[in-house]
């Protein structure tokens, strides 16, 4: 027991900085996510022809093809169109450009659980269908897509794993080093899930806190009340 | 004769080949309370929603007062500040309280300040009797309250005439009574309404007319007097009849 906690105590000033590059991917990848997937939910439930159809097109050829190709594409692939990316922002790009998808898609389903009565309503008060969108649709969508937002952000987590591909030093990265120089493979990567499980109850609950503090009287965001 | 608040001359609409509204025409005199009734699927929900344009009507004008309602040339989130509206499953905004469901119309589309908005909110929740229900959400509200929440909303953009659709046929039946209150206090206070409800003791009480609706056109209308005892036509008699007595099996119930 000792040994293994010595071990710890050895390799976490090496995990610990690869967990700050994991978190840094993910905080970068899911506000990326965010600044494209609202506005492409918008695009996808109130507009009209192309604008309509661009966002379709966006979220389905991104939902339909794998993480990884999207990954390559950008690390590898841009440099042939003369844009050579640093490994960390085009993580991050592959990786908010996944999650903006996704993102879209749970603020869409948000905004459609929202029966169009209120959108009528603040209508027919002398709203415009922007501030109708701004001030009535929207304070409603963003709290019901809280659960599955926070499920996107531990997904995300997780996903940043896979930029070890293109050798970004993230957390899964500096684990794969240190196994290279101890040749302790399963205690590495034993402490590494422990730091993952960690890190993910904790964000959990900070979105539990947050979610409680947005709450409103008969405002079914989970499943409990 | 009353000037004439609201006119609807010859309005035609169509959903997906079937016409609903035949070229309906309707003036609303200020002060009126005109009950409008007919059956299910007749259009009459279309009319109050072609009135603020909700929808779209495929031909035929709508003026509130001297204007003329033309998507494009009239500012048409002006012309509906002065139209209120109330529906049939009272659309509160469910993430605002009372207070808040009513000051935002003012705010925001008035440009109303807040602290004005709220007094005035304030006021026109008492004026529905809600004064002490201010601060709850509307899931926290009956169906009664949620209603008179609308009807306050409305209030407080201070229109010329108000449109209920069906305000109270979605309430449980012990709840009915207050929101039918309400109106009646609105229609004494010398509010210009148009009223699509089934409720023929409202009619009967504030109605200063009403208006039997039947395949797209006005197939009758006249005062309550004449059209619950003397109907010109056979059809608004069956009509009422059977109103009267689908409402009288519902109190039945109501007492079993
Ligand atoms: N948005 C719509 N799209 C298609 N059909 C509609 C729409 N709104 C109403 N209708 C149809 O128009 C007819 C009249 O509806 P409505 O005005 O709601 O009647 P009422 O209020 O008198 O019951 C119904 O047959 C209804 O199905
Ligand atoms: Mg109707």
């Amino acid at each position: 027991m000792i040994d293994h906690i010595q071990y710890f105590i050895s390799i976490w000033p090496e995990l610990f900085k690869g967990l700050v590059v994991s978190l840094e991917l993910s905080v970068g990848a899911l506000l990326l996510g965010l600044v494209i997937g609202l506005p492409m939910a918008l695009m996808r439930t109130y507009g009209k022809g192309i604008v309509k159809a661009f966002a379709v097109g966006y979220i389905e050829l991104i939902r339909g093809t794998p993480m990884i190709v999207q990954l390559f594409l950008i690390y590898y692939g841009l440099p042939d169109l003369g844009i050579l990316l640093d490994r960390v922002p085009a993580a991050i790009i592959a990786l908010g450009i996944n999650s903006s998808a996704y993102q879209a898609e749970y603020f869409r389903g948000a905004i459609l659980s929202i029966d169009e009565g209120q959108g009528l309503a603040a209508q027919a008060l002398g709203m415009t269908k922007q501030q109708a969108i701004l001030n009535i649709i929207l304070p409603q969508a963003l709290r019901l897509v809280i659960p599955p937002w926070s499920n996107e952000v531990i997904y995300m987590v997780k996903y940043t794993s896979v930029a070890f591909l293109i050798a970004v030093p993230e957390l899964m990265a500096r684990g794969k080093m240190i196994i290279s120089q101890t040749f302790k493979p399963l205690e590495t990567l034993f402490w590494v899930g422990v730091i993952y499980i960690i890190v993910l109850s904790i964000i959990a609950k900070v979105v539990d806190i947050i979610e409680k503090k947005l709450a409103i009287p008969g405002f079914q965001m989970s499943g409990e009340d | 004769m009353a000037k004439p608040i609201l006119r609807v001359e010859n309005i035609h609409k169509k959903f997906k080949g079937t016409e609903v509204l035949k070229g309906l025409s309707l003036t609303v005199y200020e002060g009126e309370v005109v009950v409008i009734i007919g059956p299910s699927g007749t259009g009459k929900s279309t009319l109050l929603r072609c009135i603020n344009r909700l929808t779209e009507p495929d031909s035929g004008d709508v003026y509130l007062e001297e204007q003329k309602i033309e998507p494009g040339k009239t500012n048409l989130n002006y012309i509906r500040q002065q139209i209120g509206m109330v529906f049939q499953d009272f659309n509160l905004f469910n993430h605002l309280t009372a207070l808040q469901n009513v000051a935002i119309g003012p705010i925001k589309v008035k440009k109303m300040d807040k602290q004005k908005a709220y007094e005035l909110a304030r006021k026109e929740l008492a004026r529905v009797g809600l004064a002490d229900k201010a601060a709850n959400y509307p899931a926290e509200l009956s169906g009664g309250q949620k209603q008179r929440v609308a009807i306050a909303r409305a209030l407080a953009m201070d229109p010329k005439i108000m449109l209920f659709d069906e305000p109270t046929s979605a309430l449980d039946p012990e709840l009915i009574g207050e929101v039918l209150e309400v109106m009646k206090d609105l229609a004494n206070a010398g509010m210009t309404m148009v009223v699509v409800s089934h409720e023929m003791g409202f009619a009967r009480e504030a109605a200063d007319r009403i208006v039997f609706l039947e395949n797209g056109v006005v197939a009758e209308m006249g005062s309550p007097e004449k059209i619950f005892n003397n109907p010109e036509k056979e059809r608004t008699r069956e009509f009422i009849s059977k109103i009267t007595r689908l409402n009288s099996v519902a109190k039945d119930r109501e007492v079993l």
